[in-house]
Formats: structure tokens, C-alpha cells, sequence
């Protein structure tokens, strides 16, 4: 089976992954877990639902809207948005959106065009699962995504942020 | 004629294709006419061959300076060969001579021109 | 200034190891030029044309003596002795070497320097008016709100691969010395009727190829909302800005075509669904920001210097000092002292290691250990005793450093150009200079009054040439390095774009066609105006008619 990386914790390891990134000229494979493009799900997706056998989820190009999910949301395992390149940002948002405004709580996988030098961007912004393109290992990952003692801004993980630990300093200070 | 210039990855210095090896002074690189077409393209990959030496290869136009020698054509080269030219001292046109002299001689052509293949980069 | 505490010099060490990684990496091969170019871009450093250029932020334009010092010790040390102020207050370095940008980066980080986010499509170094803390003007202390920036911005996980990189500027005075029109985001503070402090949010100013002056989205933005605010609007940026043609990426680009209303009407509906509450930092780390700016002892001092005024009275060279480059100070006593870094022949904008440490030392001894980096090029001193001056003169003219200048004809913005720049097509240093010998009689300069001349070397527009009263513009025409000359620009608070005089010019027909304007603006002259309110007064076509016909 292929491998993804997945986070758990702090941590990322290695997990199997039984999904198959089906296209949109292919067929769907009579059994097993898929995602689809947005288009696809659109279309087929309450029929594949229904039959409540397998998985599903769901694949969001950058110029794709995740509001565009709302409602599906909950039946969902997995979200996953596209890095086409990885310079192209539009998936953090998507990504944190899903988290923040959503409460989504499936897999937010990145796929595509992804590097060990973005994931703590990734992470931060709720993603938990990578499919990386450059080699990384989870070791590599996971030191790349914690390379930063500190963050300055709030974002989806629950990490405390400069003006946390400067307050719990002062409160332990007293 | 052409010649064929890079940038060396470790400090940024222009440097120019002599027969195998990158060198720095515009004055060493070695010199194609035209029917060397296939030369200055086996210049150009094997640059691109080596890229934990040097970066962006490309091949440049050379024109004759009457009376003192050869100076690429185009002034972004020119600048490149000599250094700036708000510090004369700065650069390669500090050690002065013959070459340097031919380049700073040189007049017109584009930023544009005498760079085959232009890719905007930084 | 700021004082960093361990949290913010922690993180800057972890940058340094994370780009030092990075760097090893790339020298043994297991990154590509391809994978290296924007990581070693986010860390400020270019290829250009003879070496890597460093280019280092600071923050707000602002430095302590022993920054100063720093920067001259890698000038010294790493580069050929000299560094470059750019018109967005960081400090460039033209001769860097890949395998020492590193150390460089350890070396700037123990002052608490670095250069993250100098480039790429990110959030830039935050600007702000260099007279903050100095003015009397000030509604509100910019540095304050720029730290807050600063820290939220960094390693956005966010906004850290924008469509193209986003540039803030922040005034809180109605003088505007930031440009705060023609950025990404102008933030100007204001207060309300009822006292309570806010912004003025501006969006969609720019520069480049499209150039605009920025339209107001929002007159008053509660000040403790600054970040929620700016999370929408990059949200709403992020997710709808052009990403198929980098020269319509901007934001300038998205807010024009969708007109300012519908672009704030979507940043409110944007902001109303943020959890201000976790977005916003809490009046209490705001405060500790606020304190952690060191204060500044100001003594109780008479509003006249004898001392000052006698010393004025006897020494010509000092008086023209006071009437062009000492700027009034919000304390009585005090006084802004600018450095002007455009002697004539120099290049705008560069200070060698050794004026660099002077600046430093007059800063430590004289101006509360503050130094000041201004978006004209220039340095700036900004709190010297009225007393001092006489001895802050001295020692600035012992160094080259007192040209008496500040906004008249020779303070010209020039960008590095085809010298230095991989991207330009023209130089813009040499025009300068020529321009700055032609007027180099200060009698002259003095005559003709505020004349604000910016040259870029390509239409990146880096030298501000659309926002200046003259702006040139550098074209590669046929294989010759052209001008193209526009009149009427401003960059302050009255911004206007530069409307174009005509057909580019050689470089040797520059400063005489600038000649030419300015001896057509003395003859139309009116009382006390400018030459940029004659300009506006009498419009293009005299000026156009005295440069051309003289050409025919």
C-alpha cells in the first residue's frame, strides 16, 4: 500500500494510505477509498456516499473554494488541497479556513508540489498529512516543521505564540 | 565571435568557459566563430552540468573594438566583464590593462542583445 | 528603540542555523538553483550582476549604535567597505559571497539584525516615518504599530507565498515621509473625534509598471484591530490576487479591478467572520511592545541655544546646515539632524564603513543612541541638544558627511541600477551624478528650493521615479541606455503620479534637459512655490516646449 506522511502530535511518521487519487476521465474503482476532484464529488459524490461502503474525499484546486464543501464537510475523511506549485499560497488559506471557520475535523492533506521547507507553514495552518514530492522522511519532516522555538501569530495548531510565553514568564515571574 | 559566461555559485563571481574549466578574467575566455555553433552549446550544458559550480551558463556576442581588441557587445555584459561603473577600483577593471581598456571602449548595443537565450533572474 | 527580549533573539538564531542548513545543502547539491533561488530570496539574498547582494532589513529605519557598527564591521569584513540604503530602509551589500552569508546572518543576528522576508512574495520589512518619536507632528509613535507588524508578519504560515510580495508603510504624522500612499497597505494614524486612536487604511498603491496612488478603504480602523484587519485584507488578497502574470499580481492590480468599494466591502465581510479576539494581540502585549520601545530621557532645556545661534552666526557652512538639513524636534532644545548621503559625485545612497561608524558614534554620543534610516537615502539623527550642533556638524563635515541638501535638486533617489542590478536596463548612478555636478552650486540649489529628482534603472520603479517632482527613467532603446523624463509625481502626503514629458533622452542630454526645467520653473515661478506647485499650476506643456524645442 502507499505511504503518506501523517502527523500525529508533534511527530510525523510514516502511515499506509488507502485512498486512490481517482481522475476525472477514469473510472471510479468499484471499491475503496477515493478522492475526486470538487467537479467530480460534485456529481457523484451523495451516490458514493449513499452506498456508505467506502471513504471519501475530496480534492480542492487552489482557485476552488472550500465554502464550496460546507455542507459535506462532516461526511468527508479527507480534504485534499492542491500545490500545483508551491509557490502558489492559496491552500494555507484553504487549509485554515477548513479548520477555523469550519471546524473540519478530517484529514487536510497536502498534495502536489510539496517540500520538507514548507512544512512548518503546513502545519501551522492545519494541515496533517503530506504527500511530499522531494523525498522528505517524517524524521526530516518533523525536524523541519519544528525548527522554530517560537511562532509570532496565531494560527490553527494550538502552539502558544510570543505574547503567550512572554505573559506566562511574567505570571511565573510574580 | 561569442564566448560563454556564468555566475560561480560559491561567491557570485562572473566568470567565463576556458577550454574545460570556468575562469574569471573576460581577457582568458576562450573565443568561438561562428561555425563553433556546437562548441559554445557543449560550453553552455556543460555548465549546466555543474551545477554545484557555477549558475545560469549562457553564451554571449563579442564585437571588435578598432585598434584594441574584443568587448562583449551588449553594455550589461560590459558591465559584467569590468565591474561598476561608479567604482572604478571595484571589480575586475581594478587590475586595468589592455582588455579592460577594449571593453570600456566598446559603445552601444542593448542590455538586450548579445544575450542568447535572456531569462529575467535575480 | 526596540529591545529584543530572548524570545525574538531565540528565533532569529533558529533562522540563522535553518538558512546555514539550507546553504550546505545547495554547496553539496542536494538542493537545485531552482529549489535554493527562493529560500535564499526570503533571506534577502540576490544574485546580481558581480556577486550576491545582501540586503538587510531594518526594521522601521531604525538602529543603535552598535547596529551601525555591525553593518560596518560585514561592510568592511564581507563587502568592498561600503553599504547602500535603499528607498525602503534596509541596508544592501553588493559583493557577498554564498559561502559567507551565513556567518554574515550569525554576525547581524547577535545585534539583533537580520534579513528575513527582503524579498519573495511575502510581507516585507515594515516602514515608517523616520521622524517617529522625534516630531511634533506625531498623532502616535509608527515604530510601536511597525514592531507589531513585524512580529505577526514573520514566517506568516499564512502569507509566506502571496501571489507577489506586499509592502506596508506606516505614518503617524500628516507630513508624509513613508510614501504611505503608494504601498501595498498605507497606514496612517488618526484619532477620532472621541480621541480614540486608529488608522487610515490605504490599499492598492503602488509602483512598477502600473503605478497608483492607493485609495482609502477604511477612514478609522480601532488601533487594537490593527492585525484582524490586516488578516482579511491579506486573506482576501491571497485567495483572489492574479496569479497568472507577475505583472498584474499585486494588490494594486486586484483592488483596481474590483474598484476600492467592492475591495472593502469584501475585507469587511472577510474581518467580520475573524475571531478578532484570537487575531488581536491583547492590550497587553500591545503595551509591553509600547514599553519595550526604551525610553527616551529627554532633559528640560531652554527652546534657544546661545551656543547654537552664535556658532550659526559665525560659520556660513553651519547656517546653510540648520536651513536645509535640521528639522524642528517635538522637544524644546532638541533638534532632527538628517545626513545627507548625496555629496556631490558620491552615489545616492551609499556610506562607507567608516561614515558608517561615525554616524554611529554621533548617534551614541549625541542622539540617544538612535540612528535613522530614511526611504530618500539618507540617515538621520534624531534627537541632537541644539547645543550639539555646532560639534555634530564638525564631526559630520570631518567625515563628508554634512552636505547641506535635505530635498533640494542634488538629494536624488537613485536605485543601484545596471551597475549593480541584474534586472535593470539602464544605469541610474551616473545620471545622478551628472544632475548633482550640474547643480552643484548650493547658492543654486538653495534658489531653486524643494526639487525632488528619482531615477530607476528599469520599470520596477525601485527609485520612485513615478512618485518624484522630476522622476527618470531608464530605457534600453536600441541598443543605448535612454531616459525617459515625467514631471509632477509625489510620494508625500499631496502623492501624485508623474505624468511623461516626452521622448526618452540619451544620457548625456539628462541633466541639461534638467537644467532646462528648472530654469522654465524659476521664469513661472510665483511666490514661494515649488517647482512641484508650478507644475501643477501651469501643467506639461511649457516644460515640454522648452525641452524639446531646444532639442530640435
Amino acid at each position: 500500500m502507499p505511504k503518506l506522511i501523517k502527523l500525529s502530535g508533534a511527530e510525523a511518521q510514516w502511515a499506509d494510505d488507502a485512498f486512490v487519487h481517482v481522475a476525472d476521465e477514469d473510472a471510479i474503482p468499484e471499491a475503496g477509498d477515493v478522492i475526486l476532484s470538487l467537479t467530480r464529488f460534485q456529481a457523484e459524490g451523495d451516490t458514493l456516499l449513499s452506498s456508505n461502503s467506502r471513504r471519501v474525499g475530496v480534492r480542492i484546486e487552489p482557485a476552488e473554494e472550500v465554502e464550496a464543501l460546507a455542507y459535506d464537510l462532516p461526511r468527508l475523511s479527507v480534504v485534499a488541497l492542491a500545490f500545483p506549485k508551491y509557490r502558489d499560497g492559496r491552500a494555507y488559506t484553504s487549509a485554515r479556513l477548513l479548520r477555523e471557520r469550519f471546524a473540519y475535523q478530517g484529514e487536510v492533506r497536502a498534495v502536489g508540489d510539496v517540500l520538507q521547507e514548507q512544512a512548518g507553514f503546513m502545519v501551522r495552518c492545519g494541515f496533517d498529512a503530506f504527500e511530499p514530492n522531494d523525498g522528505a522522511t517524517p524524521e526530516a519532516w518533523t525536524k523541519a516543521a519544528n525548527r522554530f522555538r517560537h511562532v509570532y501569530q496565531r494560527a490553527v495548531d494550538a502552539r502558544p505564540i510570543a505574547a503567550d510565553e512572554r505573559a506566562q514568564a511574567r505570571e511565573g515571574a510574580l | 565571435m561569442k564566448a560563454v559566461t556564468a555566475n560561480r555559485l560559491i561567491d557570485g563571481e562572473v566568470v567565463f568557459w576556458k577550454e574545460g574549466a570556468w575562469v574569471d578574467g573576460f581577457g582568458d575566455a576562450q573565443l568561438f566563430d561562428d561555425e563553433q555553433g556546437e562548441q559554445v552549446e557543449a560550453a553552455v550544458a556543460a555548465g549546466k552540468a555543474a551545477p554545484t559550480v557555477i549558475v545560469d551558463p549562457y553564451p554571449i556576442d563579442l564585437v571588435t573594438v578598432e585598434g584594441l581588441g574584443l568587448a562583449p557587445v551588449s553594455y550589461r555584459e560590459r558591465i559584467r566583464a569590468l565591474g561598476p561603473t561608479n567604482e572604478l577600483l571595484h571589480g575586475k577593471q581594478a587590475e586595468g590593462g589592455a582588455v579592460v581598456e577594449a571593453i570600456r571602449h566598446a559603445s552601444g548595443a542593448a542590455r538586450s542583445t548579445g544575450r542568447v537565450d535572456l531569462i529575467r533572474r535575480k | 528603540m526596540y529591545q529584543y527580549d530572548v524570545i525574538d533573539r531565540e528565533f532569529l538564531t533558529d533562522r540563522s542555523n535553518e538558512f546555514r542548513h539550507q546553504v550546505t545543502r545547495r554547496l553539496a547539491g542536494d538542493l537545485t538553483e531552482d529549489q535554493f533561488k527562493p529560500l535564499r530570496l526570503m533571506n534577502g539574498l540576490y544574485l546580481q550582476l558581480h556577486a550576491y547582494m545582501l540586503r538587510v532589513a531594518i526594521p522601521y529605519g531604525s538602529l543603535n549604535s552598535r547596529q551601525a557598527r555591525r553593518l560596518a564591521w560585514v561592510a568592511r569584513t564581507y563587502d568592498k567597505g561600503y553599504g547602500h540604503m535603499t528607498t525602503r530602509q534596509n541596508v544592501q551589500f553588493n559583493w557577498i559571497k554564498l559561502k559567507d552569508a551565513p556567518d554574515i546572518l550569525d554576525a547581524l543576528a547577535e545585534v539583533d539584525l537580520h534579513a528575513i522576508q527582503t524579498s519573495g512574495n511575502c510581507i516585507r520589512n515594515t516602514t515608517a516615518d523616520p521622524y517617529a518619536g522625534a516630531t511634533a507632528e506625531e498623532i502616535d509613535d509608527p515604530r510601536v504599530w511597525s514592531e507589531v507588524i513585524r512580529q505577526w508578519s514573520t514566517l506568516h504560515p499564512e502569507f509566506s507565498f502571496l501571489p507577489r510580495k506586499f509592502k506596508i508603510a506606516i505614518t503617524g504624522a500628516l507630513t508624509d515621509r513613508a510614501a504611505v500612499k503608494v504601498h501595498d497597505i498605507g497606514l496612517i494614524l488618526r484619532r477620532a473625534r472621541d480621541g480614540s486612536l486608529g488608522f487610515e487604511v490605504i490599499v492598492g498603491g503602488g509602483q512598477g509598471r502600473t503605478p497608483y496612488v492607493g485609495p482609502t478603504i477604511k477612514h478609522h480602523l480601532p488601533a487594537g484591530s490593527l492585525l484582524s484587519y490586516l488578516e482579511a485584507v491579506l486573506r482576501v488578497y491571497n485567495r483572489h490576487g492574479r496569479r497568472d502574470n507577475i505583472y498584474k499580481a499585486r494588490i494594486k492590480i486586484l483592488v483596481a479591478a474590483l474598484g476600492a468599494e467592492e475591495f472593502g466591502r469584501q475585507v469587511e465581510e472577510e474581518w467580520a467572520k475573524i475571531d478578532q479576539g484570537r487575531a488581536d494581540l491583547g492590550d497587553v502585549e500591545l503595551a509591553r511592545i509600547r514599553g519595550a520601545f526604551a525610553q527616551t530621557p529627554f532633559e528640560t532645556l531652554p527652546a534657544r541655544s546661545e551656543a547654537f545661534e552664535a556658532a550659526k552666526a559665525a560659520s556660513p557652512s553651519l547656517a546653510r546646515f540648520a536651513r536645509n538639513n535640521v528639522k524642528p524636534h517635538k522637544k524644546p532644545g532638541y533638534a532632527i539632524v538628517e545626513v545627507s548621503l548625496k555629496a556631490v559625485g558620491q552615489t545616492p545612497g551609499d556610506a562607507t564603513a567608516d561614515q558608517l561608524d561615525v554616524a554611529a558614534d554621533l548617534a551614541e554620543r549625541y542622539s540617544l543612541d538612535d540612528l535613522r534610516v530614511t526611504h530618500a537615502q539618507n540617515l538621520v539623527l534624531p534627537h541632537v541638544k541644539l547645543d550639539d550642533l555646532p560639534a555634530v556638524h564638525a564631526a559630520l563635515e570631518a567625515a563628508g558627511l554634512a552636505t547641506a541638501n535635505i530635498d533640494l535638486i542634488s538629494d536624488i533617489i537613485a536605485c543601484p541600477g545596471l551597475d549593480y542590478c541584474a534586472l535593470a536596463n539602464a544605469r541610474a548612478i551616473p545620471i545622478a551624478q551628472d544632475i548633482a555636478k550640474t547643480f552643484a552650486d548650493p547658492d543654486r540649489a538653495e534658489t531653486i528650493g524643494e526639487l525632488k529628482i528619482k531615477i530607476s534603472g528599469c520599470i520596477n520603479a525601485c527609485g520612485h521615479h513615478h512618485v518624484a517632482h522630476i522622476g527618470i527613467l531608464g530605457v534600453d532603446k536600441k541598443g543605448e541606455e535612454f531616459y525617459q523624463l515625467s514631471l509632477g509625481g509625489s510620494g508625500a502626503e499631496d502623492a501624485s503620479i508623474g505624468k511623461i514629458l516626452g521622448p526618452a533622452l540619451p544620457a548625456d542630454r539628462v541633466a541639461p534637459a534638467i537644467d532646462t526645467l528648472v530654469d522654465t520653473y524659476l521664469a513661472a515661478r510665483q511666490g514661494e512655490e515649488r517647482f512641484l506647485d508650478t507644475y501643477r499650476r501651469v501643467g506639461l506643456e511649457p516644460f515640454k516646449e522648452a525641452v524639446y524645442a531646444q532639442a530640435d
